[in-house]
């Protein structure tokens, strides 16, 4: 498991975290100037844990689910995972987009088994270890259909199998649901809840969404519109293993109605902000 | 009302149960009829539209005979070397254009102007390089279908999505494995498209300057028949072209398949 040859860890789980972000920082010029779109940005994500970044929307979420992913060299400021620094795509990190994202031309299985091609993996295998993870995310008796011929919720699980299937340390997810309607996400969330405690999965979700994240998370990030700065961090002390059951407790709207508190005031600057620029 | 009466009609073919295939066969009788009744009228010259029946026998003698298979195979072969040249050059150069933004704004204007030009005023250029024989025709079928699938080639490369390639890089593949395994499916059903326009395009331009100069292929039968005023002969040969034609569309159609969208 582990590649890196100088992780002192003698036993896996007693690592303090698994990736941390060290005073991240993305400028973009344009031509109003330079923007700030992550600014200065610190924080660890632990093993096993579930932690979710929230923000409105123009907070730079989106850029900073790129940086991780290493997808967006020209930052400032580290993002390390194992003790290795990230300079490009890690294979410690499987990502999930935002955007429909699977292969129309490939079957349900060779969506999932595209990791493992890249790899190199041996034909058999592959297939195996795919089956696998599309039985693990409900999809058993679809493996031959195309994505065109499967809702979207079955095409984002597709998305979420295959990333599974390359068996990465984090989780990174970019608003997975964003497309999907109110009673598929909550069900989709119960999926995700059930795949993560099974697999003690790291799972990083960045998302607009404060239900979702407030159903899914141990620790949600909470951050400022523009430049995007972490604002505060709420742990979320609801019990385990949960199911989408958690929405209806006093406790999980308590903590929503928190974080919309810290939300309302960055959410409706941004608001503002978008108007006058109109 | 008139309009309606035909609507009406149109109505009741379709519930009466009357298929596409039997219009067409209707439509083509109707057609040989007329041609026929015109034939034997003795309005038009007789030479000029001979009776069916004559175009008939002149068939079957064409189809007997082997000459005409040697000069088909001359074609077909100069349409698929023109196809293949032109098409991988066309797919190179639209892969260019689509690849990179740079290169699609400076170059492509050339190839969206060049491209609907009768590409038949290159040809005494294409004789005077490859000679009176098949070079210059297969010279002439890919410089006709070079543009179609040019152009084809760099619309379906702009057209891949942004996220399938984040997907690959995300999983590290090489730069071949992206190649092989994202930007050419992706492309798949635009270039088939650009192959099947392509290929209509390279029959026409290899046929045109058959019949313009040279020594061999159905184009010079053609023009042969013409010369000696052998009307039906001709008609016969311009049959066989059609079916030449059909048939080709149709191994390209069955190649591209339905192509599998969102």
């Amino acid at each position: 498991m582990n590649q890196t040859p100088q992780s002192t860890a003698p036993m896996a789980g007693q690592l303090p975290h698994v990736l941390s972000a060290d005073n991240v920082t993305k400028k973009f010029d344009t031509a109003e100037g330079p923007l700030v779109a992550v600014d200065n940005i610190s924080f660890d994500v632990r093993p096993g844990e579930f932690l979710s970044v929230i923000g409105p929307s123009g907070c730079g979420k989106s850029t900073l689910f790129n940086i991780i992913g290493g997808l967006t060299p020209d930052h400032d400021g580290t993002i390390t995972v194992d003790g290795e620094v990230v300079r490009g795509p890690h294979p410690s990190i499987g990502m999930v987009f935002q955007e429909e994202s699977t292969f129309p031309w490939r079957t349900v299985i060779d969506n999932v088994c595209f990791p493992l091609e890249i790899a190199n993996v041996p034909k058999a295998e592959r297939l195996d270890k795919a089956r696998h993870f599309i039985n693990l995310v409900g999809l058993s008796g679809f493996e031959n259909r195309h994505p065109s011929e499967l809702s979207g919720g079955m095409r984002q699980r597709v998305a979420i199998a295959r990333t599974l299937v390359s068996q990465p340390k984090i989780l990174l997810m970019d608003e997975p649901f964003a497309a999907l309607d109110e009673q598929t996400r909550l069900l989709l969330g119960d999926k995700v809840l059930q795949i993560q405690q099974e697999l003690k999965q790291t799972t990083l979700l960045i998302t607009h969404n404060i239900t979702e994240a407030v159903q899914l998370s141990d620790r949600i990030l909470v951050m400022t519109y523009r430049p995007g700065k972490l604002k505060r961090i709420v742990d979320i002390d609801l019990p385990r293993p949960r199911t989408s059951d958690v929405v209806s407790s006093p406790a999980f709207g308590a903590y929503v109605a928190k974080i919309w508190g810290d939300l309302r005031e960055e959410a409706s600057r941004g608001m503002a902000e978008s108007e006058r620029a109109r | 009302m008139a309009s309606t009466d035909v609507v009406k009609g149109m109505a009741r073919a379709r519930r009466s149960g009357i298929s596409v295939m039997q219009v067409r066969i209707v439509l083509l009788v109707v057609l040989l009829a007329g041609w026929e009744i015109m034939a034997r009228s003795g309005l038009l010259y007789r030479d000029v539209v001979p009776p069916l029946e004559t175009i008939g026998w002149a068939l079957i003698k064409l189809l007997s005979s082997q000459a005409f298979y040697w000069n088909l195979a001359v074609t077909v072969a100069e349409v698929l070397a023109a196809l293949a040249i032109g098409g991988s050059i066309g797919f190179m150069t639209g892969v260019l254009l689509g690849g990179s933004r740079f290169f699609g704004r400076a170059l492509e204007p050339y190839i969206y102007y060049l491209g609907p030009t009768p590409k038949i005023i290159f040809f005494p250029i294409m004789i005077m390089w490859f000679g009176v024989g098949p070079g210059s025709k297969i010279a002439m079928g890919a410089v006709s279908c070079f543009f179609p699938i040019a152009l084809s080639a760099a619309a379906g490369m702009r057209q891949i999505e942004a996220v399938l390639i984040r997907v690959g890089r995300s999983f590290r593949a090489s730069q071949w494995q992206m190649a092989m395994k994202i930007y050419l499916p992706a492309m798949r059903p635009a270039v088939m498209n650009g192959i099947r326009l392509g290929l209509g395009i390279a029959i026409i331009g290899t046929l045109l300057a058959e019949t313009k100069l040279s020594n061999r292929g159905i184009g010079y039968l053609i023009m042969q028949a013409y010369s000696v005023f052998d009307m039906p002969r001709m008609y016969a040969l311009l049959i066989t072209l059609f079916a030449f034609a059909i048939g080709a569309n149709a191994i390209v159609g069955r190649f591209g398949g339905p192509a599998k969208r969102q």
